[in-house]
């Protein structure tokens, strides 16, 4: 329990250090806030009475100091700030992409966990013979491809000339519901995400192949044989051990692929945090981008806190240290 | 280094070298300059512009070659950036330790944790889109996961015996960490330098592909990002503008992946060392082998065990033993001198290079070496057990020892658990640490379960490799005694391995004293200890003098085990031998009973 709340404590400071980057990080580059709000460009579209508004409701006027206690005041009520871009609350913006998000990254983070793993494990455990050097070397080219070239690659093949999945966005029409919603969902989903796995999956794999080998290389590994069991019940042993680095790799492929996502998301249009993200970079919407790299610095944080708790159940080592 | 490794890392060391040499003679293999207009717009290739022009008319093969600098020069810069803010966290964090290790570890932890792209796509808003800040805020962003894993690495080299002994000097600081500390980081450094390089070019092209990159530089990215707003998937304009900076792409990443994992394993020797090999070679005897005699368990005939290194090394040559039924065979020898790999051989736990080359192993009357790999697995645990080296971590870490007993005793009963802990109790491990992890358990007591999960289906004949190694004398006596009572009530037989002629011939009755591969006496334990007949053994038992009894200073036995992978010529001792004849260096004495041309039968 002394360890939770230690953590906890880590954390929330950690947490702290992200607001306050996300707080400092405009004001530092922008420098004049009336700029930051207003960017040249979009200055034209916005009318004196909606420039008040924005300044009133952000408090602008007041000291640094101020305007930060004003921010985490706001932050506590769920208050983002309003999007520049099209006058919504940052808040319903950022959370209608969530969801998109949570299924395309989920479903990417899941599968190419599945498959980097057991790729990883069978590479390891037949270590310097053919069909490792073939799976090692395979992987690595794979991984290599930049997202955003599979992304135009599958596109390609499998939208364009094959015609087998639709081009764009993450559901046909928002009108369609039940089962029809669902296929077409999945559908759409497949694209984007195998996309995401070919991009995710290299990592995992070489650090599970990497965590295998060196559990096969321990002395428990050697006792095992010489107990007398079977490569199968061998293997149960050494791979048990290696899930515990692997997990670790797991959570920082993680925020890779949010990366990637960004990226991918353009590429197929798909409606989630990337490809908002990227649509208020090119707008300057400062609010909404806060909003963005908020609530991701929020997940990626969560995750990590996630780990750390959960670590110690599968690892009776940690326990004691902690 | 393995050699697929090797072949992996010039593959990777050839595209790298392919792109730099188009970044190199750009200059020279491209007519047009890669930003003007020289064309038309969407032109086909044609011998004027071999990869046709994009929808500005500016020449894409151009655009190509010069793509090749910015995205070199981003992963070098960007990587030689990282790592040495990286390996400077590292050495604070790990040298210093205490609140600053665990203030920076946390910030390290987020910044590894945020979404690298989204994070330099937010940054570059905030900053500018110029080459050199793109670059500073790559590698703001990739210093985090060098920082993370040299800092292991540091806290690790920080107790190395002259790092210290450097500290205890008076050596300055910058002495320590530069002379000492830095160069023992050169592996794990090189392999996170490419892999950040290859991770910075990712990252910039990503950033490109999405129009946030540099508008004053041509990059692959941005060509990319051109042909991807012009829609170029949907015409056939994709076979020469989408493909080839896609590949340079792949080739420049690849290249970096590759030499990158190389040096991983560089970095890491336990990810080198012996593959996956089913069992090398297996070359058996023509016949099969005779069954043990009466009251015989364990019998060896002439076996020859080679490791196949280059040059190879003849562990153990042309061994003969047996062991009788319930007694002890103590097998006594320096290290190195084949012991092990002797046994090792005999319970087929023996793994590559090691290899079999010649002899029997009977057990009763089943032919060891016949059955195979998976045969063999079969009986061990069963008809014969193993006790290996008394090293810290034989078990394994994250299962309770009842469930690792279970595992072993449930080959011949049906209730695991119930029969684990009649075990664990009677190799004296008290009840309520029976569901114990390994490591909340002392050595001794790790050696106990490892000698329960041995004995869980009374076999036969129980192999034991110095069994006490590294533990205390208090508790390598009463392993010795568990052993020795064992052996009683579950009426099997016991080869035991030690370098200690003592304390082995304390409880063993039977005793083969190994020297360079070769047994060079054998015989009744108390015999042999009371008048040995090879000189070896009399040295051997000067250099252990009796516990009891007068007190005598130990007399080490001068000069060197020899080098096992020159044949030898004549009797393998003569050199420290002190009764050498000539007649010792032309011919090679016999094993039996005692080989030594001094003893005549
Ligand atoms: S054979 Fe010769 S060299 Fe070898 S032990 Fe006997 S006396 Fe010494």
């Amino acid at each position: 329990m002394r360890r939770v709340r230690r953590l906890a404590l880590q954390y929330g400071l950690v947490v702290l250090a992200a607001l306050l980057l996300n707080f400092v990080l405009p004001r530092l580059a922008a420098g004049d806030p009336i700029d930051y709000l207003m960017p040249p460009e979009s200055s034209p579209l916005v009318t004196p009475e909606q420039r008040e508004a924005i300044l009133a409701s952000y408090d602008l006027d007041g000291s640094n100091t101020e305007q930060f206690v004003t921010y985490i005041k706001n932050l506590t009520s769920g208050d983002l700030g309003v999007s520049i871009r099209t006058g919504q609350p940052v808040r319903d913006v950022v959370v209608g992409r969530l969801g998109w998000s949570v299924l395309l990254v989920g479903v990417a983070v899941a599968a190419s966990t599945v498959v980097g793993v057991l790729l990883g494990f069978a590479a390891g455990w037949r270590r310097g013979t053919k069909r490792d050097i073939v799976l090692l070397s395979g992987v690595l080219a794979v991984d290599a491809l930049p997202a955003f070239f599979v992304g135009l690659m599958l596109l390609l093949t499998f939208s364009v000339k094959l015609d087998w999945f639709p081009v764009y966005g993450a559901v046909a029409a928002a009108d369609i519901s039940g089962w029809a919603r669902v296929t077409d969902v999945a559908r759409r989903l497949v694209l984007p995400a195998s996309t995401l796995v070919l991009a995710g999956a290299g990592s995992i794999f070489v650090a599970s192949r990497s965590a295998l080998v060196s559990e096969l290389g321990e002395d428990y590994v050697f006792m095992a044989r010489a107990k007398g069991l079977n490569d199968r019940a061998v293997r149960r042993h050494a791979q048990r051990n290696a899930l515990l680095p692997v997990s670790t790799a797991v959570l920082l492929g993680f925020s890779t692929l949010v990366g990637a996502a960004t990226v991918v998301e353009t590429v197929f249009s798909y409606p989630g945090l990337g490809s908002l993200a990227f649509d208020s970079v090119l707008a300057r919407d400062y609010p909404v981008l806060q909003g963005v790299f908020l609530l991701l610095a929020l997940i990626a944080i969560g995750a990590n806190f996630l780990n750390d708790l959960l670590y110690p159940r599968l690892d009776p080592r940690v326990k004691d240290i902690g | 280094m393995a050699r697929s490794t090797k072949v992996v890392a010039s593959i990777g060391g050839v595209f790298i070298a392919l792109v730099l040499l188009a970044a190199v003679f750009a200059p020279m293999l491209a007519e047009h300059p890669p930003t003007e207009t020289t064309g038309l717009p969407f032109e086909e290739p044609s011998a004027n512009h071999p990869l046709g022009t994009d929808d500005l008319g500016r020449d894409l093969w151009s655009q190509l070659l010069f793509g090749a600098r910015v995205s070199l020069s981003v992963g070098l810069i960007a990587a030689v950036i990282a790592t040495a803010l990286g390996t400077g966290v590292a050495l604070v964090a790990g040298y210093r330790g205490g609140t600053i290790d665990a203030v920076l570890m946390r910030i390290v932890d987020l910044v590894l944790s945020m979404p690298f792209l989204v994070l330099v796509l937010v940054l570059v808003t905030y900053f500018g889109r110029g080459l050199s800040v793109t670059i500073a805020l790559i590698a703001g962003v990739l210093w985090a996961r060098p920082a993370r894993l040299l800092r292991g690495q540091v806290l690790k080299v920080k107790e190395f015996e002259h790092v210290v002994a450097a500290e205890a000097m008076g050596a300055s600081l910058w002495r320590i960490l530069g002379r000492h500390v830095l160069p023992r980081l050169t592996p794990l450094l090189s392999s996170q330098f490419v892999r950040a390089a290859a991770v910075a070019v990712i990252v910039q092209s990503g950033i490109a592909f999405l129009g946030l990159g540099d508008p004053g530089s041509v990059s692959w990215g941005a060509t990319l990002f051109f042909a991807n707003n012009s829609s170029v998937i949907l015409t056939d304009a994709w076979k020469w503008w989408i493909l080839p900076p896609g590949f340079a792409l792949t080739i420049l990443i690849v290249g970096f992946a590759f030499v990158g994992y190389a040096a991983e394993e560089w970095a890491d020797p336990r990810l080198t060392g012996y593959g996956y090999r089913r069992g090398m070679r297996r070359t058996l005897p023509p016949h099969p082998a005779a069954p043990a005699g009466e009251g015989e368990s364990l019998v060896v005939r002439d076996l020859s065990v080679h490791y196949e290194t280059e040059p190879p090394v003849l562990a153990v040559t042309s061994v003969h033993l047996r062991t009788r039924k319930s007694r002890i065979l103590g097998i006594v020898g320096e290290s190195g001198s084949g012991k092990s790999t002797m046994a090792m051989a005999v319970a087929g736990l023996l793994g590559p290079p090691g290899r079999i080359v010649e002899g029997e192993v009977v057990l009763g009357d089943t032919d060891l070496r016949r059955l195979g790999r998976v045969g063999l697995t079969k009986l061990r645990g069963r008809r014969f057990a193993v006790v290996p080296q008394a090293a810290m971590s034989l078990l394994d870490p994250i299962v309770t020892i009842r469930r690792q007993v279970a595992e072993s005793a449930l080959m011949t009963h049906a209730d695991g658990k119930k029969r684990a802990s009649e075990l664990l109790s009677r190799v004296g491990i008290p009840v309520d640490r029976h569901d114990a992890y390994p490591h909340e358990l002392s050595g001794g007591m790790r050696q106990r379960v490892v000698i329960a999960m041995a004995i869980a289906n009374q076999p036969e004949l129980l192999i034991a490799d110095e069994p006490t190694t590294g533990l205390d004398v208090v508790t390598q006596r009463e392993l010795l005694d568990l052993l020795d009572r064992l052996r009683t009530e579950l009426d099997m037989d016991i080869l035991i391995i030690s370098h200690d002629l003592r304390m082995v011939g304390g409880i063993a009755d039977d005793l083969a004293i190994m020297y360079a591969g070769r047994i060079v006496e054998m015989g009744d334990a108390a015999e042999i200890l009371r008048s040995p007949g090879h000189p070896y053994t009399e040295l051997l038992l000067n250099a252990f003098p009796p516990v009891l009894g007068p007190r005598r200073p130990p007399v080490p036995i001068p000069g060197d085990p020899p080098d096992l992978s020159q044949v030898e010529s004549g009797c393998r001792f003569a050199p420290r031998c002190p009764k050498m004849v000539d007649v010792c260096e032309e011919t090679v004495p016999e094993q039996f009973p005692v080989a030594c041309h001094l003893v005549v039968t």
